[in-house]
């Protein structure tokens, strides 16, 4: 018998799989696929204070094993979303965990204000890597400077844990990653997309009206795991893997640079019970691997 | 809403790169209404990552039809595949066709359009009078034809672009004649968008209700990823995949 349980220090996860933001809609839409307590928790697609209708289409193109999408975060609203959570709470007893945006600081502040008061609500994800918000890809993940004021001034208002989102799209991300640890957040996530571009040979056109769009999928798994590596030796507080995962293989490969948890995305789309089957292989692998738990591997690479 | 590993029993080579897939899935067999579409892995691997989404042609259980052409690396994948070869399918998706007021409609398919269109034709033709606009590029390209004489419509008008069969011309052209003949209560209509648009558009004096069955680029097929919305009438986006892919003809933002 292996023990799943994934220890993010401020709360304990019965498993370490969760399912990311913006690929599990917002929960209810996978009631009929599973069972969603068996999932360690689940992220909220991103809200905004009002609701957004999101970027023209098209909003996605393939690559090979990867998905580019240019989605704009839409959605209901923040007071919408409370009822959508009050409704899946009364279903599951899983960790709701809700992805706040913000067209500004002020913005985030506001929507996580609201949902750190719901009772419901298990923790936060501060969103502030989405490449898909600004023209060009700007968010405030890329500059360490604005991270840790915007992570401080939310912090200040709030009562629930902070996750804060990290960007691959930044020089430096470790310095990112730091800011926001000594402003105050209690874990981190990584990485939203990767900022990438589409184009139409016959149109000689960008293929997405926001001309750039965030690369996902297991096209990105290795650059991925590289920044939670490089992340995971310089912080303390506990790191949240994903990019790519589609197999508890893939799981276990977060845990051995460093995360203590891993957020599964792109593969709901194409697999709506892709989290019970990865939950399957983790247990499979580590028996394999003669592991008991996962703090064994944690962190444990050799390089 | 069923995940269902399915079993091509059938896969038969149409002209102009089309295929033909007859494929055992029960769950979902018994489940599909005419508008509803499935979301099929064409590939076991991951890559491509995204399934790909086909209207339903007909449906007896244990068995689903799937008609589609060629035309990109999803449906090439999927047209490879030999009967004996399984498949993840996801399904029935969508909305259906709604239940119209009168008992005559009229049914406009555009090439590949006509999958919905013989689902319903199939479903409804003892209980509606039915009658069927049909137009292609060319013979090469109108298929189902034995298939759709099979089915008790009450008129079939055939159109082609170069009048390799039937009528020449765009099966607009015919659009005005089949009306004032059959006056139909009802339109449902499938195809290219430029046939839609221009639908719309010549539907207007007749008062007919109308509605269109839509394409879109699909992430999930679920209303998850919210990746294949259309701009609706009223400005807003609306999802194809589980808002649709039904939408009443005129609740369309269509770009002419």
């Amino acid at each position: 018998m292996v023990e799943l349980s994934a220890d993010l220090g401020f709360c304990t996860l019965k498993n370490p799989l969760i399912a990311a933001s913006g690929t599990f809609g917002y929960g209810e839409e996978f009631l009929p696929f599973f069972d969603l307590n068996l999932l360690g928790a689940l992220v909220m697609k991103g809200i905004f204070r009002k609701p957004r209708p999101g970027n023209p289409p098209p909003r996605l193109a393939e690559t090979p094993a990867g998905l580019l999408n240019s989605i704009g975060l839409a959605g209901p609203g923040s007071e919408k979303l409370q009822e959508t959570i009050r409704r899946l709470h009364a279903k599951t007893s899983t960790p709701i965990i809700v992805n706040v945006c913000g067209e500004d600081d002020n913005e985030f502040e506001e929507v996580a204000e609201v949902f750190s008061a719901m009772a419901e609500v298990a923790m936060l994800e501060l969103n502030i890597s989405c490449p898909n918000v600004k023209r060009g890809g700007a968010c405030p993940a890329q500059n360490a400077t604005h991270t840790g004021r915007l992570v401080k001034q939310v912090k200040d208002k709030i009562s629930k844990p902070l996750i804060v989102k990290l960007s691959p799209n930044t020089a430096d991300i470790v310095a990112v990653a730091l800011a926001a640890q000594e402003a105050g957040a209690d874990a981190l996530s990584l990485v939203n997309t990767f900022l990438a571009l589409a184009v139409d040979l016959e149109k000689r056109k960008p293929v997405f009206a926001n001309t750039l769009a965030g690369l996902s999928g297991p096209a990105i798994k290795p650059l991925a795991l590289k920044l939670v590596w490089e992340v995971c030796r310089q912080v303390r507080i506990p790191v949240i893997g994903m990019g790519g995962i589609t197999s508890g293989r893939d799981v276990l490969d977060y845990i051995l640079v460093g995360a203590a948890a891993v957020q599964i995305g792109t593969v709901n789309f194409c697999e709506p019970r892709a989290a019970v089957r990865i939950i399957g292989e983790i247990e499979t692998e580590m028996d394999k691997l003669q592991i008991k738990n996962l703090s064994e591997i944690r962190g444990k690479l050799q390089a | 809403m069923q995940d269902e590993r399915g079993r091509i029993i059938e896969a038969r080579s149409l002209d102009g790169d089309c295929r033909l897939l007859k494929i055992t899935a029960p769950l979902i067999a018994a489940q599909a209404k005419p508008g509803n579409f499935v979301m099929v892995r064409v590939s076991p691997s991951l890559d491509p990552i995204l399934r790909r989404p086909f209207g339903i042609l007909q449906s007896e259980p244990p068995h689903i039809w799937l008609y589609f052409q060629v035309r990109g690396r999803g449906t090439r994948l999927l047209g490879s595949l030999r009967s004996g070869d399984s498949l993840d399918i996801l399904g029935p998706l969508g909305n259906t066709f709604p239940e119209l007021a009168g008992n005559k409609t009229l049914l406009i398919a555009g090439g590949r359009g006509i999958v919905p269109l013989f689902h319903y034709a199939k479903t409804y033709a003892a209980q509606q009078q039915l009658f069927l606009l049909y137009g292609g590029r060319s013979a090469a390209e109108l298929h189902l034809l034995e298939e759709i004489k099979a089915i008790p419509f009450a008129k079939t008008v055939i159109f082609s672009e170069d009048g390799s069969i039937g009528q020449k011309g765009l099966l607009t052209a015919g659009l005005e004649k089949i009306i004032a003949e059959q006056q139909p209560q009802a339109t449902l209509s499938c195809g290219p968008e430029a046939m839609l648009a221009r639908l719309v558009l010549m539907l207007k004096p007749v008062k007919t209700e109308n509605y269109a069955s839509l394409e879109a680029l699909m992430g999930c097929g679920f209303g998850v990823c919210h990746s294949c919305v259309v701009l609706a009438a009223d400005g807003s986006y609306r999802k194809v995949c589980d808002e649709g892919p039904v939408f009443p003809l005129e609740g369309i933002q269509w770009s002419n």
